[in-house]
């Protein structure tokens, strides 16, 4: 009998995907399943918390570009 | 009270169970509304012909009316039109084919609206009183826009740009706890207001499209309500009703039932009708409320991406048609974009200036004009706002100077310049590290045809967003109608 499981698709660059799986590993609280490179299908409720954590680990490694040109 | 943020009108009578319908189209307005503004072409040229066929038809005979390439827009169509409970499918069987026919109370009122008739009064009642001589269309326009910027000014007034109305004015109590409620805006810690992402949304889609989030907000939290002695179904009948009367003319506030009339204060708080201070047995309806169902963009939830991308420049345009065009001095182009990401808007709008701050570091004032500067970081502030890349775009372009017109017409360039769009897509890209569509995962099914077959229906439905054949998954942002085709299925076996 085919189930259906609430969740939210998330489309991303791969190394996008590599990060949010290692998020992932250490409580295994986000993903609900893997389904290729780019996909991921992720808890609903967990979405926003996902998107911060993405962006403080993206903050950690890429520092941001400074902003050129005068006022 | 938590509800629901922002939902579109499509979206809310869907969530309606089959008996709200019945409700619903008993009111031949409703039923008419209904079918002018929810229904696409197609689906509208289908209830056309079934609607005076005394018997049902066979799914058949339908299939021959469409062309088989546009089999996919037929399926659509229908499955918006079962999903509406405007049609009946008869279910599978072997003796007899599936056969369609329309709802019966659906039929009865959409004929009474179209041949006139009966004495259901659901178009109105006119006042008979003397109407007074200074309300007219300018006037009544003038009410509304004035209603409705209020309302615009209170979700925007917390952003960047404090805008210079007194903490008295804006809009009435009622309606400021309705936004709150909608998440709209919300209390931040400190007491203050602030907008949200669904607050952005709001303040960047077209004039009609605002009305309708507010109005079904207001649906929903009185509907939450019990002891508000309000049926949302009654209500959501009244504001069909109210969409279907004429601009300028007065109307009976007697011939309406009481809960309608306690609905009156609401509306005229929204700004959809206007009841004279001295005479308050008639009411007006504004321009709000007459173009509540016209607009195509009702559909947008199905329409393919490049309609969609075609129409968000079109909306543009409408929006700023009503929030444009005199009240408080915005002019239709007041934007000046230059190649350097400096910006000016020769505006008063406290609106508008408010607008340009979700997205532009704005630097100076001046009495009529403002001055600054897109960059990396206002941009990236918009996006996690909610606002796209496309939706700033088609702004400055609906709002650009006359002047950008002129040079551009002149040097057979672009209105905006080229490195600024595309900056403002890469600085989006940039940003946007992920989309997400919430949805359904499908999986576990026992074989491949059970696999297939679900699969080719959820895309022929539209709902299809990912599939892999290999797995043997996919992932849909709906799934009524595919629990539904599941159990048919397997009834069937």
């Amino acid at each position: 009998m085919p189930r259906a499981i609430r969740g939210v698709l998330i489309e991303c660059d791969p190394s996008i995907k590599s990060i949010i799986v290692n998020i992932d590993s250490v409580n295994h609280d986000f993903i609900i399943e893997d389904l290729d490179e780019e996909r991921v299908v992720v808890k609903e409720n967990m979405v926003q918390l996902l998107k911060q954590k993405l962006e403080d680990r993206l903050k950690e490694n890429l520092p941001p570009v400074d902003e050129s040109g005068s006022e | 009270m938590s509800i629901n943020p922002a939902l579109s009108l499509a979206e809310y009578l869907e969530r309606l169970p089959g008996t709200t319908f019945k409700k619903l189209y008993q009111q031949p307005s409703t039923t008419f509304a209904i079918f002018r503004r929810m229904l696409p072409h197609l689906a509208k040229t289908f209830v056309m012909r079934m609607l005076f066929l005394p018997h049902p038809m066979t799914l058949a005979d339908l299939d021959a009316w469409v062309k088989p390439e546009a089999k996919r827009k037929k399926d659509q169509s229908l499955s918006i039109l079962r999903s509406l409970h405007i049609v009946q499918i008869s279910a599978p069987s072997k003796e007899k084919p599936q056969e369609i026919q329309l709802m019966s109370n659906f039929k009865k009122s959409l004929r009474l609206a179209l041949t006139g008739g009966g004495n259901h009064n659901s178009f109105g009642v006119p006042s008979s009183l003397m109407v007074p001589p200074e309300i007219d269309l300018p006037f009544l326009d003038r009410y509304a826009r004035k209603k409705w910027e209020d309302v615009l000014h209170f979700v925007v007034s917390s952003v960047g740009y404090k805008s210079s109305l007194g903490e008295g004015s804006g809009p009435n109590k009622g309606v400021k706890e309705l936004l709150i409620a909608g998440q709209l805006v919300d209390r931040r810690p400190n007491g203050s207001l602030g907008i949200t992402q669904a607050g952005f949304t709001f303040l960047l889609q077209e004039a009609n499209a605002q009305v309708w989030t507010l109005l079904l907000l207001w649906l929903e939290v009185l509907g939450n309500n019990k002891s508000s002695g309000l049926d949302p179904v009654d209500m959501l009948s009244f504001l069909f009703m109210l969409a279907s009367l004429e601009l300028g003319r007065a109307y009976d506030t007697n011939a309406l039932t009481e809960e309608r009339r306690n609905m009156l204060p609401s509306l005229v708080d929204f700004g959809l009708i206007y009841i004279p201070q001295h005479k308050r047995s008639m009411f007006f309806p504004t321009r709000l409320a007459t173009t509540l169902t016209s607009g195509g963009n009702s559909l947008r939830t199905i329409s393919e991406g490049v309609a969609a991308a075609t129409q968000s420049a079109q909306t543009a345009q409408q929006s700023l048609g009503l929030l444009g065009g005199g009240g408080t001095g915005e002019q239709a182009g007041s934007v000046v974009i230059e190649t350097n990401y400096r910006l000016y808007a020769y505006t008063q709008s406290a609106l508008q200036i408010a607008v340009l701050a979700l997205f532009a570091k704005l630097n100076m004032r001046f009495p009529d004009m403002v001055a600054g500067r897109l960059s990396r970081a206002s941009i990236r502030q918009a996006i996690n706002f909610g606002i796209t890349a496309d939706q700033i775009i088609s702004y400055l372009s609906a709002h650009a100077h006359e002047q950008m017109h002129r040079t551009a017409a002149l040097t057979n360039k672009p209105v905006l310049p080229p490195t600024v769009v595309d900056q403002i897509r890469l600085w989006q890209l940039e940003n946007e590290r992920m989309k997400t569509t919430s949805g359904f995962l499908f999986r576990d099914f026992t074989d491949d045809k059970d696999y297939l077959d679900t699969a080719r229906f959820s895309e022929e439905i539209g709902v299809l967003v990912w599939r892999n054949d290999n797995t043997r998954m996919f992932f849909a942002n709906k799934h009524e109608q595919i629990k539904d085709f599941l159990k048919t299925r397997k009834r069937a076996e």
